[in-house]
């Protein structure tokens, strides 16, 4: 039994791999903006990153020290 | 001519990236807005606190500034807002098709609100945020498992969601009972996990008052509330055809 197309049918859109990369990409941005305490990148860096988004990590709900 | 109206309204996923990245713009530059005029006063109350503490002993050399860190906020919030955004904007062109809604607009505010639900008000509920002045250094790594952990399985809830609502959809269910029965999905799945997690291990110190606590998480909810708020509303409008009479073209396709 031919099964007509839905009325409310909408077009897929074909996300490729190098989209994904990309979400990928800014998720690894954002855990390292707000979730590193030194579990990742060591040192000055991390630390001067931790003291500058200090605020912003509160403020967002982000489990801090 | 039907077919052309449709492939004139779905948008290519380049075009919605484009949009997903403006719409991060925006919410960052309205959760800035909310950090430095609604949380930054209660962070400095916090900072009071935490002040009396030391209070008598030599001050300590701050490796970054107050002024830098109430900038630095900012900054985080808008780079959060634009990653958040990239990834809605990627997941967005991923379901779009299974989203219920007749308009861009409606889907992107609807997986905008789901992104809110999984990413802020789930762990707000389980981990609710503290100001500076409270949290103990060493759990802070099992704290960050929790709360990353807890996200993912907010994400999942509401993808299964989304999903048994287009499967009552395909079954023949009529639009409400398909809604209903992914909002219940969400509902009994959101509650699960916030039993199931681990409960939250801070403690609050005895010198951090109760109104203090519940001003910053009122505050710190108010800021997610507002990135997500203009995240899927922005990345909807910049969807929407400007004109009605464009605007109309899926619907004329829809009655086809």
């Amino acid at each position: 039994m031919p099964s007509p197309a839905p009325a409310t049918a909408v077009a897929p859109i074909r996300v490729p791999l190098l989209a994904w990369l990309l979400a990928a990409v800014a998720l690894i941005v954002f855990y390292l903006l707000l979730q590193e305490n030194g579990l990742v990148v060591p040192g000055q860096v991390a630390e001067y990153l931790h003291e500058f988004t200090h605020d912003g990590r509160h403020a967002l709900g982000v489990p801090c020290h | 001519m039907p077919l052309i109206a449709a492939e004139m309204t779905t948008p290519t996923l380049g075009g919605i990236l484009q949009r997903g990245a403006l719409a991060g713009v925006a919410a960052g530059v309205a959760a800035s807005l909310v950090a430095f005029a609604v949380v930054e006063p209660v962070i400095e109350r916090a900072l009071t606190v935490e002040e009396a503490r030391t209070a008598g002993e030599p001050a300590e050399e701050a490796l970054v500034g107050r002024a830098m860190q109430v900038f630095g906020g900012m900054v985080a919030a808008t780079a959060v807002a634009i990653c958040l955004a990239l990834v809605l904007a990627v997941v967005f062109a991923k379901v779009r098709h299974r989203l219920p809604g007749r308009t861009d607009f409606g889907r992107a505010s609807l997986l905008a609100f789901l992104g809110f639900v999984a990413f802020a008000l789930v762990p707000a509920l389980k981990y609710p945020a503290n100001p500076p002045a409270v949290g103990d250094p060493d759990t802070v790594n099992a704290r960050t498992a929790q709360y990353l952990s807890l996200i993912a399985a907010a994400a999942a809830i509401a993808w299964l969601a989304v999903l048994v609502r287009q499967v009552l959809v395909a079954r023949g269910f009529a639009a409400p009972v398909a809604v209903t029965g992914g909002v219940l999905t969400g509902l009994v799945g959101y509650g699960l996990i916030l039993l199931i997690w681990p409960a939250g291990t801070g403690e609050i110190p005895s010198d951090v008052s109760p109104q203090l606590i519940w001003d910053f998480r009122v505050a710190s909810l108010g800021e997610l509330a507002a990135m997500w708020a203009v995240m899927g509303a922005t990345l909807g409008l910049l969807l929407t055809p400007r004109t009605a009479k464009a605007a109309g073209a899926e619907t004329v396709t829809v009655s086809a």
